[in-house]
């Protein structure tokens, strides 16, 4: 048994009575500790999600537990960065850290705060108004680390970021993940910027999860394959690249995420339900194929165990 | 609220809440420029409860006793056009301050962090939200309530002081001074407080929980005079048809009294006494007196005090409307707190 998280049972939100479903049916599990990514395109729910898990959100059903309680009373203990930055722009930054001593008493770690924000070579004095985007990505980030937090939900934290500073503060979330044992979520429609840093995946496209669990053992349990299509199948003479291989029964057992015929090249995306054939050349996808294949195809069977055994360690 | 972080497995946690010194960090300029506001017109109050009423008075005295009388005089008309001049900017003021508490609140305490994700980074820094609207509540309504009752006040003892000694004074139930001399205003001004934080989490945008909280009070403020004579049982006098009216007050209905003894509608003849052809529109009618149902000096505080509690009441109502809303649309704690990780 292990720690966990985040959890969600048929988690769902809708925004005004009649308004879509801006996440649905949403069921996962986060094991405490690891660096999570949560991909999608822009407008897929992942704000959404984090908004629940910070408890910033009421879920219109099914729920979402944080740090093994309702969100509300993991408050104190929930790190959350708002994709926009939001903080006052009458204070300097020094007075903004006063208020996130004021108000996380006896949690405060002002040394923590203070550092993130002089790594960035920041006047302490400057008015939050007169930053840069970047700037304002390390106040905010040092308010949420002041505070302690077991659980940090940060929503595209990177998005304005130059590479160094990018690569300098996502190694501080690092050191802090590995230091204290502190779970990081993070959302970003760039895979590339999660792929090393990030252990656990959730893929959300559509309003729901479609992929979940350790990068790990995603990727294992997907395989590209390529195979000549032989006979050559009732419908694949068109060579449409998205076509459903209705017609291509050898791919039948296993779970198709994606397949596309190029003149007598058959390539697919599938999640093995047993042994593959040998004449197959088979390879490991990479993560973003694997994404990519998955947001591509949004009628791809999903892959989220509630309960992934494989995961408890 | 202080417990909800109190759950078996955050033991980590030290309990304590957060006081209100994010508050005052926050809108340190707003309570210094409040600060300003009621100092400054207190300071004119004073000034026109000591020096500028006294002098009026002075120079009322002299045009009384020697202009009108004698017909020779030297009174000083600069001393009652300061003293009328300054009674009407304060009261003025005064009157205008409810309006001015709500769009700080509609605006700047509520609207604009809700729209610019402020609030939402207090509620995730260890401050419930529940906390948060409690905190933004209660705090300006101590500072509010202080210095518009300071300012009420003063407004009342120099209203006083010149009652009966300046012919040009206004009356106790002159629309504006009903209200600056009594609680009334104080709870306009929680009203425009609280009409702010319902406007700013209804609509979660600056600009439109500023005329949400401004309408708010406009309406209310309306509805209070339309309201304020009917909340105590009021006097009626009935007058000859030579007097006319003869009473003088906050006025709830007038007109004719008939013979037998109902109240009927004055066609605005007048007295008899100054226009002798009324007599014969009166014959007609059957009336036999003039009636007056109205509220007497001695009815100020009743009235003052049951206005002001029907609008701290509502008040209230908005208060509470923004708390149920906050609370259907964040998290709230559910019963128990904690639960089992699977």
């Amino acid at each position: 048994m292990t720690d966990t998280a985040m959890a969600a049972t048929a988690l769902g939100k809708r925004f005004g009575r009649r308004g879509g479903w801006a996440l649905r049916d949403c069921t996962f599990r986060l094991p405490a500790g690891r660096v999570c990514a949560v991909v999608g395109p822009n407008g897929a729910g992942k704000s959404t999600l984090l908004a629940l898990a910070a408890g910033l959100l009421a879920p219109t059903e099914g729920r979402v537990t944080v740090l093994g309680t309702d969100p509300a009373s993991a408050r104190a203990r929930v790190g959350y960065v708002a994709q926009d930055k939001p903080l006052y722009p009458q204070l300097s930054v020094a007075e903004t850290l006063r208020v996130g001593a004021d108000l996380n008493p006896g949690r405060w770690d002002a040394e923590t705060a203070e550092r993130i924000v002089s790594a960035g070579d920041l006047d302490p004095r400057k008015k939050i108004r007169s930053l840069s985007g970047g700037q304002r990505t390390r106040v905010a980030l040092a308010l949420a680390l002041g505070k302690r937090p077991e659980l940090l939900l940060l929503d595209e934290p990177m998005a304005d970021l130059d590479p160094l500073a990018r690569h300098e503060l996502m190694g501080t979330l690092m050191a802090r993940a590995a230091q204290y044992g502190t779970t990081i979520v993070m959302s970003s429609h760039v895979v590339a910027e999660l792929e090393d840093s990030c252990d656990h995946l959730l893929l959300v496209g559509g309003g729901r999860v479609r992929l979940a669990g350790e990068i790990d053992d995603l990727l294992a349990a997907h395989t590209r394959v390529s195979t000549a299509t032989g006979s050559t199948g009732p419908t694949s003479e068109d060579g449409s690249p998205d076509s459903a291989p209705g017609g291509l029964p050898e791919l039948a057992p296993h779970t198709v995420v994606e397949s596309r015929v190029t003149g007598r090249q058959l390539t697919a995306l599938v999640r093995p339900a047993g042994p593959l054939p040998d004449d197959w050349r088979t390879s490991t996808p990479s993560l973003e194929e694997l994404v990519l294949a998955y947001l591509r195809n949004p009628q791809a069977a999903p892959l989220t165990p509630a309960e992934p055994e494989e995961a408890a360690v | 609220m202080t417990t909800l972080a109190l759950s078996p497995d955050s033991s980590k946690t030290t309990g304590h809440a957060p006081g209100a010194g994010w508050l005052f960090r926050l809108h340190r300029p707003a309570l210094y420029v409040w600060i300003g506001i009621v100092a400054v017109l207190a300071a004119g109050l004073v000034w026109l409860w000591g020096p500028l009423t006294d002098s009026s008075a002075a120079a009322w005295r002299e045009y009384n006793e020697f202009c009108l009388k004698r017909g020779s005089c030297h009174y000083d008309p600069d001393a009652i056009v300061r003293y009328k001049d300054v009674y009407g900017y304060t009261t003025g003021a005064l009157t205008a301050l409810p309006f001015v508490v709500a769009a700080w609140a509609g605006a700047a305490l509520f609207g604009r962090e809700l729209e610019h994700g402020t609030a939402q980074l207090a509620w995730t820094q260890g401050l419930s939200p529940v906390r948060w609207l409690a905190t933004k509540l209660i705090v300006p309504t101590v500072v509010v309530t202080a210095g518009t009752g300071l300012l009420v006040a003063l407004h009342r003892l120099m209203w006083s002081a010149g009652d009966g000694r300046i012919d040009t004074a206004k009356s106790w139930y002159d629309s504006f001074t009903l209200h600056t001399n009594g609680p009334t205003t104080v709870a306009f001004a929680l009203t425009g407080l609280t009409a702010g934080a319902l406007g700013g989490v209804l609509l979660r945008r600056t600009l439109p929980a500023l005329m949400f909280a401004l309408t708010c009070v406009a309406v209310m403020r309306v509805l209070a005079d339309q309201v304020m004579p009917h909340l105590w049982p009021a006097v009626t006098r009935v007058t000859s048809l030579d007097d006319g009216y003869r009473s003088s007050g906050l006025g709830v209905d007038s007109g004719l009294v008939t013979a037998t003894g109902a109240h009927i509608a004055d066609p605005g003849c007048g007295p008899t006494s100054v226009s002798s052809a009324c007599k014969t529109v009166y014959d007609d009618l059957d009336a036999t007196g003039f009636y007056t149902t109205y509220h007497p000096e001695s009815h100020y505080w009743p009235l003052q005090l049951t206005t002001t509690a029907l609008v701290v009441a509502v008040a209230t109502a908005l208060a509470v409307a923004a708390f149920v809303l906050l609370k259907r649309a964040t998290a709230t704690p559910t019963r128990g707190g904690t639960e089992a990780s699977v």
